[in-house]
């Protein structure tokens, strides 16, 4: 039994060594250790010896047990080891090698300028409101304090549907809807799709625009300056200075444009501003009391400011786009530079 | 902190119902927790009668008891020894609840019982176990014990917020109330007989730290008679989650749940040289509290001693030393304040929480102090007799003058936007306890009471003007609007968002139309896209009317593209087509749609470039159904012509046709002038918008089981679709078959015509269990059978 024993510890070493993978001994240790090992099997045969050598021989398998157990645990921590180095030497790649990208699309520069427009607005407490392209002549002119007799309801400015309803020139329409709909205070801002006859290098028939309109008890004219201060520091960036000077519309009284810093020489003078540091951004004012009249808000108890520009203009502006055209013709290659 | 009902009413006649009362406390900023109803566990107790006693046969301890319960005699083992005939008891028959106990039919020592005649401590009513509980002689038999206790009430478990610490206790509550709902408050009257002991002869005071212990009042009660409360002392006590003690200590704890503001009482006899001296411990100096703990001592903990030794952690908890005890006889009532920062410490540090500490942490009054030394006095010689002795130890350096605050009744109106006048601004800070000084129309000035330490400037009154007028009698004075549509903006830019990143470009284009387009696209004659809106002065024929499909124009996009060698495409446009209606707002429709040609993946080193399919197409769209939050939609055969045969789908929601998808016939496509395959999605997200079809977003339970998976692998005649086959799957389990993914799909050379090769996923899982090999089998095998005798498959 003694030569049993030593054959079997001899037997296990030499196998064990030679062990090069973890399964491999992950069954030899199985076999080994587990319940119906060779050395439970001599432990069983324990009892053919004579009683006094029982013990000291128990004792002598369960070491070798013990030492085989060792063994096993060292070769298998140097056997993980040895794996884990050769995955670090088998993983080596070019990480030069381009990623794996997902390729994402992107908003044409009108809708990416559109949402910018809108999200700043939103963050300064304004609602968006919807209208309608196809309006009628008392909400694009009558309401909008736009005489019967006025150049700017010529056909040839004007896409016409029937004698009354049109395609809206300009977004302060939902002004008129919005006001029509709600008492103040209001606080809005109306991006949408305008319409004028005219087709050239710097005009499209089909263009967008976006209007603020503020009406409520004490606004008052440097409340519009304010706000537009702080939108165009935050669509344009926290340098660009903005200002108004006096011009004419129908519905605001005192009626302005607004100039911001020329993006491209920031106000030295260059071709863009055509020297004078200033380019036009779009038209701002008070509300006209003779809207407010028309409407049936107060306009004693109520006061109100409203400025429009063009979308498409600003993102020209914003990306120094040199041509109107281009916003339209949606070639990818130009598409792909707005990600 | 619990609140009686009925105790409360002894000091405001509220006339209201409890329900209503919580609504008032809630509302004046003490927020009830939660309601319970007292008495209703001792509704099923029965007041009964003991008309007969035997000793038991087989027990010494026992007695056989036959007990009147009003209705009929039943026999019941009891092992008290008070027991006796002609007691009135509380009986608990079959059936009822004591404790946490149901009680049953039991017999005892071979002798039946129907039932349990009750100790106090088994109804929960004292710590009293000595016996069974004996009512008084005559009580009404069958009447519940609630009634014949007197037992009902409403506790309210309240939340006290930490500037208010004069609402800890009841009469606090009752003194808000009574501002609240403009009643008068009665505060409990006290009388204390002079006799002939002078306290200065008896005891002397000390207090050494008088910055910790701004005020300390001791008075000396000679020969009380230490016992069990009164029933009704009892009661309170046990209204308001305590246990009776005895009737000293149960005497203090009613004080403090009354005032708010708590008490001690020392056995005088074990005071060392009848001194009580306010002192920091010594170093290494330690006690044995009241809760048998052992508490070692820093310097900076402030102690009550007597020459030697501790006989309390001031404001915190008694000592054992000098407790109340049966044997009693001389107490010391002490009444004090304790600086709540150096309270807070020591208890935080010793890990120390009891009703006591966790008032004076809160900041207690120097002159409440002597309210409740004078009434806790005058209960006691009501109730455990003795002689209180002449004169009060007052240990008071500091007494502060009382805090004046004004307010601005013009500011109140303003910051509040109420319409009070200065007549009722005083009117609710009257009723608080302040004091009105002066009065003019800029300015009201009023003294604070000694309770109310949290008001110190004007804007705490306003507090407390708007508590007491109601947050909810705050007219609104809207300055907010509501009009855009955060639904359709919403999922406009949803839309935008999902198509960049599934690498769509967003295209802008006149949204005018040539109608000869629709002729291209085969759109039947009486189409309503044919319903054109017409422009009278169109800038040319091929812009005179306005589009009814966004698709002609990303027709153009593409030709224009693929004419500029870019040939692999992803294009969207999202904006409105317009159709005839009287009705302004049915002209306009938001509408996205979509183009794909070419690649569907951009060129990358190790995937394999395939030209995009009908599949491609219809996990976008529904990708984008998902992301959108629509679950129920339909997929069926498209009705419009421009598709390739069997290669079009027309998507429902509710019946109603939202949009379509599919490749575009090669015919159709060369209308246009393109010769390419053409995939196209076009979907009315005014429509969908307004059908209103998303599914709300609630968090689902994460399954607590792993699920099973198994592989399918079937041969079929091509004839069945694929979705026949997936609803016959889960139809066999809808609850345990969780997904089935369609892996693998094929034909040919290997598979008889006719005939498709499936191979489908299917994950099992349960809620509520690990599932068995056995039982997946089984129902694997079920589902088999299924498909064999419905579509007629057979196994691969």
């Amino acid at each position: 039994m003694e030569t049993r024993l030593q054959f079997l510890i001899d037997q296990a070493r030499k196998e064990i060594t030679e062990i090069t993978s973890l399964n491999e001994l992950q069954s030899r240790k199985s076999h080994y250790i587990g319940k119906k090992s060779p050395f439970t099997e001599l432990m069983k045969q324990l009892k053919e010896l004579p009683k006094e050598e029982r013990p000291e021989f128990g004792k002598k398998i369960n070491i070798a047990k013990n030492q085989l157990q060792l063994m096993i645990t060292e070769k298998e921590s140097s056997l993980k080891q040895l794996a884990y180095e050769t995955s670090l030497s088998d993983n080596i790649v070019d990480i030069t090698m381009p990623g794996r990208r997902r390729n994402k699309g992107a908003l044409n520069p009108i809708n990416k300028v559109w949402r910018e427009i809108e999200d700043v607005f939103i963050s300064m407490g304004f609602d968006v409101a919807e209208g309608y392209d196809i309006e009628d002549e008392f909400h694009n002119f009558d309401a909008l304090n736009t005489p019967q007799d006025h150049p700017a309801r010529d056909l040839s400015d004007t896409f016409y549907i029937d004698n009354n309803i049109l395609l809206r020139t300009q977004t302060s329409t939902v002004q008129i809807r919005v006001m029509e709909n709600h008492q103040p205070p209001i606080k809005i801002i109306a991006p949408g799709r305008c319409y004028r006859n005219d087709n050239d290098a710097s005009h499209s028939p089909a263009f967008h625009q976006v209007e603020a309109l503020v009406v409520d008890e004490g606004i008052s004219f440097a409340d519009l300056k304010d706000v537009l201060n702080l939108f165009v520091k935050r669509l344009f960036g926290q340098n660009i200075e903005s200002r108004i000077r006096p011009h004419f519309f129908p519905f605001t009284e005192p009626s302005a444009e607004i100039d911001i810093v020329c993006l491209k020489c920031l106000g030295k003078g260059c071709n863009l501003c055509k020297g004078q540091g200033w380019i036009e951004l779009g038209g701002a004012g008070m509300v006209d009391p003779n809207v407010f009249d028309k409407l049936g808000i107060d306009s004693e108890k109520y006061s109100g400011y409203a400025f429009g520009m063009g979308i498409d203009r600003v993102a020209m502006l914003k990306y120094k786009i040199p041509d109107m055209r281009m916003l339209f013709e949606n070639d990818i290659r130009f598409l792909k530079q707005f990600k | 902190m619990k609140i009686s009902y009925k105790w409360l009413k002894e000091y405001i006649d509220i006339k209201i119902t409890p329900e209503e009362l919580e609504q008032r406390l809630t509302f004046a900023g003490i927020e009830v927790e939660t309601i319970e109803t007292l008495g209703e566990e001792l509704k099923s107790i029965k007041v009964a009668k003991i008309i007969e006693k035997e000793s038991h046969p087989n027990a010494e301890k026992l007695s056989i008891c036959t007990v009147f319960d009003g209705e009929k005699n039943l026999q019941v083992v009891c092992g008290a020894s008070n027991c006796a005939k002609g007691q009135c008891i509380a009986f608990a028959p079959v059936g009822s609840i004591v404790g946490n106990f149901k009680i049953k039919k039991a017999k005892l020592r071979g002798v039946q019982s129907f039932g349990m005649i009750c100790s106090e401590k088994e109804l929960g009513l004292s710590e009293n176990h000595d016996g069974i509980m004996v009512l008084r002689e005559g009580a009404e038999i069958g009447v519940n014990l609630s009634e014949y206790l007197d037992y009902q009430d409403t506790i309210f478990d309240v939340e006290i917020t930490p500037n208010r610490p004069d609402l800890l206790g009841i009469i606090g509550v009752a003194r808000d109330l009574s501002a609240l709902l403009g009643l008068e408050l009665k505060l409990p009257e006290t009388s204390l007989p002079i006799s002939s002991i002078n306290i200065s002869e008896s005891l002397q005071l000390k207090n050494e730290n008088s910055e910790k212990c701004p005020r300390y009042i001791a008075r000396l009660i000679k020969d009380v008679k230490v016992e069990e409360s009164p029933e009704w002392l009892k009661k309170r006590i046990l209204s308001v989650g305590l246990r009776p003690i005895n009737n000293i200590v149960d005497i203090t704890n009613f004080v403090m749940m009354e005032y708010g503001h708590p008490l001690h009482a020392f056995d005088y006899s074990k005071l060392e040289e009848r001194q009580i001296i306010v002192r920091n411990a010594k170093k290494d100096e330690a006690i044995t509290a009241l809760d048998n703990q052992k508490y070692q001592l820093i310097e900076d903990d402030l102690v009550i001693a007597d020459s030697t030794k501790p006989i309390a952690l001031a404001g915190i908890i008694g000592c054992q030393n000098s407790q109340i005890t049966n044997e009693t006889v001389d107490i010391v009532i002490e009444a004090a304040n304790f600086l709540y920062s150096s309270v807070r410490k020591t208890s935080g540090r010793l890990k120390i929480s009891t009703d006591s500490c966790y008032r004076f942490e809160r900041g207690m009054s120097d002159i409440n102090a002597k309210n409740v030394s004078d009434r806790a006095c005058s209960l006691i010689i009501e109730i455990a007799g003795g002689s209180l002795a002449n004169g009060t130890l007052d240990s008071f350096e500091n007494i502060k003058e009382p805090v004046q605050v004004s307010l601005r009744p013009d500011k109140v109106r303003s910051f509040l936007s109420i319409d009070i006048n200065d007549a009722k601004i005083i009117e609710y800070l009257e009723n608080l306890g302040l004091k009105l000084i002066e009065q003019s129309s800029q300015k009201i000035s009023f003294t604070i009471p000694h309770y109310r330490n949290d008001l110190t400037r004007e804007i705490d009154l306003i507090e407390e003007i708007i508590r007491l007028h109601g947050y909810n009698n705050v007219a609104s004075k809207l300055k907010t609007q509501n009009i855009m549509n955060k639904e359709l903006f919403q999922l406009r830019r949803s839309v935008q968002d999902f198509l960049i990143n599934e690498g769509f470009y967003g295209t802008v284009n006149w949204p005018f139309a040539d109608p000869e387009s629709l002729n291209k696209l085969k759109i039947s004659e009486n189409d309503l896209r044919r319903n054109f809106i017409s422009i009278k002065n169109p800038i040319g024929k091929s812009f005179s009317v306005m589009q009814t499909t966004l698709l002609p124009n990303l027709f153009k996009n593409a030709l224009y593209n693929i004419n500029h060698n870019q040939k692999d495409l992803k294009l969207f446009e999202l904006t409105k087509i317009f159709k005839k209606s009287d009705n302004i707002s049915k002209r306009e429709d938001f509408t996205v749609s979509g183009l794909i040609t070419g690649k569907f993946l951009e060129i990358y080193w190790n995937s394999n470039q395939q030209e995009v399919d009908f599949f491609d197409l219809k996990g976008i769209i529904e990708d984008l159904f998902d992301y959108l939050k629509i679950e129920k939609f339909t997929m069926v055969k498209s009705k419009e012509n421009f598709y390739q045969l069997q290669l079009g789908v027309d998507v429902l929601i509710n019946k109603k046709i939202v949009g379509s998808f599919g490749k575009v016939d090669p015919k159709i496509a060369e209308n246009f002038e393109i010769e390419r395959p053409i995939y196209t999605f076009e979907l009315n997200l005014s429509e969908i918008n307004k059908i209103n079809c998303f599914k709300k977003h609630t968090f689902i339970e994460i399954p607590k089981f792993p699920p099973v998976l198994r592989d399918l692998s079937i041969l079929v005649s091509k004839d069945y679709s694929f979705e026949q086959l997936e609803n016959c799957i889960y139809s066999t389990n809808p609850k345990v078959i969780r997904k089935i993914v369609l892996f693998d799909e094929f034909t040919g050379k290997m598979i008889d015509k006719g005939f498709k090769s499936l191979s489908f996923n299917i994950m099992f899982g349960s809620d509520t269990k690990t599932l068995t090999d056995d039982y997946i089998k089984k129902l694997f095998d079920k589902i088999v059978k299924n498909l064999k005798q419905k579509y007629n498959i057979r196994l691969r």
